[in-house]
């Protein structure tokens, strides 16, 4: 695989797994339709006719009946190229929300068969967790990339609550042991999603990471781009980064032809994730997107 | 503006603390001095990433050892009006955490103490700083709804399905389930919206949860006249955010606002109000945030929280307005054991 090359167009999972940015009740209906992995394959291959073949998925319970699937099938298995968005940060708000953040971690290590370093946490508290803190991280990072064991990974990316929560903080650590962990042991390059555009590409540069993978809301309505479209925009002048945009559409807010050519014209974008939710759909959006890609080059 | 940022302290090092201790070290205008939490080994990734943040096993001994200037609370709920209380006696400005209190009975004393003194003190009340709820309040406030009649309010999310873990679930606690935990967001909305109860009929169930409520309705009649009803649950299916949803109906036009969107519908055109439907949506009324951790309702919150005490000044959502959410719980409460009305004192 090639490490630094981002696909110019990526099929987005909000659709397949009930997320609408602008409609919950909207997003809901799609979830029910895609409740059935048959059809996000199917629309896997509408995809891939339309020479659209990787697709960003949260590691939401979904993904890994999507990626059973396309192991199973060859044909999707050599074109397809994933993009991890991790980790599905909804089930741990709510999972948190109702036993606490600490039990949150015991459990998950527990999956990861931790018991002997829980009887640790029994006698002395959470203390080790933090002298092992690469190897935590790492078994967290593993458990749950375990469903693109065998795929094509392209840029896994750290999900922005974790990234801007890392970036509030200062604290470089937890963002280069993402990096080492997807390299080391996916092979693949560790990228970050982020609500802070700006102040993440000047911090990252600070840090010392060398041309980040960054993925992150532009659209022309200015819609979730903090703290201000403008600032924004100055940043993706820059050419020492690579921006997988998201948000183009504003979730349906904006047409596809205006809004792909406002993405594209951005120099740091060097793709674009979309969603979509029927063939038509699928036809008109890759469409627009590609002619938009293609004016740039 | 000062020069030097404020000192910032955070009470409980759990989801919500993590997330102001975060926003406080963002922002320009604080910098973390410091974090209490009794559990045994949850600060020391602190300890070992953040050197120069002072970490405590004791909060009274980070009050009086530490020069602070603003406090965050984020303890269990019932903790939160004692320790709200020793900030007042160390003339130290507060943020603390919704609900107020388990009680409304513990969080009076607190109310009483603060009313003694000028102390900028705030409750995280942040649904009041979601851009779809800014843009409701406005809507009512400017009355072009005309006298309002008849209210629908209902806040889900699919969250539990089985007996919970944690403090959360045990009313000693948590004061009780998803009326006062979550649900307490929306009964905060309608009292800053409309004003205040003043009779509540309710009934409360239980069917995952042994001790807490999973499901809560209510009947609220509002003093100025308006009435309708109240819908929570925790334990629905297909929520897979927490959604809360408004919709109000007045003598000249309809007001229905969700995180998504705020939908007007008007009778007739008054001001800079069309007639028929108006619909905002969250991309109409989106404003950029300093920095974004978990949401930019609680920048906001925190932003105006720390700029009022850098300025010496109140803010809205304070421990008197949270006290009245808890009287409305309680009665709530009360009605549904009961089998009676209850009036809320004025």
């Amino acid at each position: 695989m090639t490490i630094g090359t981002l696909d110019p167009i990526v099929l987005g999972h909000n659709s397949f797994f009930g997320v609408n940015h602008l409609s919950r009740e909207q997003g809901r209906q799609r979830d029910a339709i895609f409740e059935d992995t048959a059809r996000i394959v199917d629309m896997m291959r509408t995809a891939a006719s339309l020479d659209v073949a990787a697709m960003m998925m949260s590691t939401h319970p979904r993904a890994a009946l999507v990626a059973a699937a396309v192991r199973r099938e060859p044909a999707l298995r050599e074109r397809w190229t994933f993009y991890p968005l991790l980790p599905y940060i909804t089930k741990y708000i709510r999972q948190s929300n109702e036993k606490g953040l600490v039990n949150l971690v015991l459990d998950q290590l527990k999956q990861a068969g931790w018991s002997q370093s829980l009887g640790m946490v029994a006698r002395s508290g959470l203390g080790f967790l933090t002298k092992d803190y690469r190897r935590i991280l790492t078994t967290l990072i593993d458990l749950e990339l375990a469903p693109f064991q065998s795929l094509r990974v392209g840029t896994v990316f750290l999900h922005d609550v974790l990234t801007d929560l890392a970036l509030a903080l200062d604290l470089p650590e937890l963002l280069a042991v993402h990096v080492e962990a997807v390299r080391n042991r996916f092979d693949a390059r560790g990228g970050f999603a982020t609500k802070n555009l700006p102040l993440l590409v000047n911090r990252l540069r600070a840090y010392g990471f060398e041309r980040p993978a960054i993925l992150a809301q532009v659209n022309k309505a200015g819609f979730g781009m903090n703290p201000s479209r403008s600032l924004c925009e100055q940043t993706l002048q820059r050419t020492d980064l690579e921006v997988m945009a998201m948000g183009t559409l504003a979730s349906g807010y904006l047409r596809p032809v205006e809004a792909f050519e406002y993405v594209f014209a951005q120099p740091a974008v060097q793709s674009i994730v979309v969603s979509v939710s029927t063939p038509e759909h699928a036809a008109e959006t890759f469409g627009a997107a590609q002619a938009a890609a293609r004016q740039r080059v | 503006m000062r020069s030097e940022p404020l000192r910032v302290g955070v009470i409980g090092f759990g989801k919500m603390g993590l997330l102001h201790a975060s926003i406080a070290s963002g922002l320009d205008v604080s910098r973390l001095a410091a974090v209490a939490d009794p559990t045994t080994g949850v600060l020391d990734p602190l300890r070992r990433f953040k050197p120069d943040v002072s970490v405590y096993d004791d909060y009274e001994r980070m009050l009086a050892k530490e020069s602070l200037d603003a406090v965050f609370i984020t303890s269990p709920t019932h903790l939160h009006a004692s320790t709200a209380l020793a900030c007042v006696s160390a003339g130290l400005p507060f943020l603390v955490e919704k609900p107020l209190s388990a009680r409304a009975s513990d969080g009076e004393p607190l109310v009483a103490a603060v009313a003694r003194t000028t102390l900028t003190n705030a409750v995280g009340y942040m649904a009041r700083h979601v851009d779809t709820f800014r843009k409701a309040k406005q809507i009512v406030d400017s009355g072009v709804l005309g006298r309002l009649v008849h209210l629908q309010a209902t806040m889900y999310v699919s969250q539990l399905f089985r007996a919970g873990q944690g403090w959360r679930y045990d009313p000693a606690h948590s004061g009780g389930g998803v009326l006062i935990t979550q649900n307490s967001h929306l009964i905060d909305l309608l009292l800053w919206l409309f004003g205040p109860i003043d009779r509540v009929r309710g009934h409360v169930k239980s069917y995952y949860s042994e001790k807490v409520d999973d499901f809560a309705h209510a009947i609220f009649e509002f003093r100025s006249g308006l009435s309708g009803y109240m819908d929570a649950s925790w334990s629905v299916r297909h929520h897979r955010t927490l959604d809360l949803s408004i919709a109000v109906h007045g003598h000249a036009g309809t007001l229905q606002v969700t995180e998504d969107d705020v939908r007007l519908y008007l009778d007739e055109a008054i001001g800079e109000y069309q007639s028929g439907w108006t619909v905002f949506r969250k991309p109409d009324l989106f404003e950029g945030v300093t920095i974004d951790v978990g949401g930019p309702e609680y920048t906001r919150q925190d932003e105006q929280f720390l700029n009022a005490v850098a300025a010496g000044r109140s803010v809205e959502s304070d421990v008197q307005s949270a006290l009245q959410v808890q009287r409305v719980v309680e009665a709530v409460y009360e009605s549904s054991a009961n089998g009676r009305s209850v009036s809320l004192e004025p």
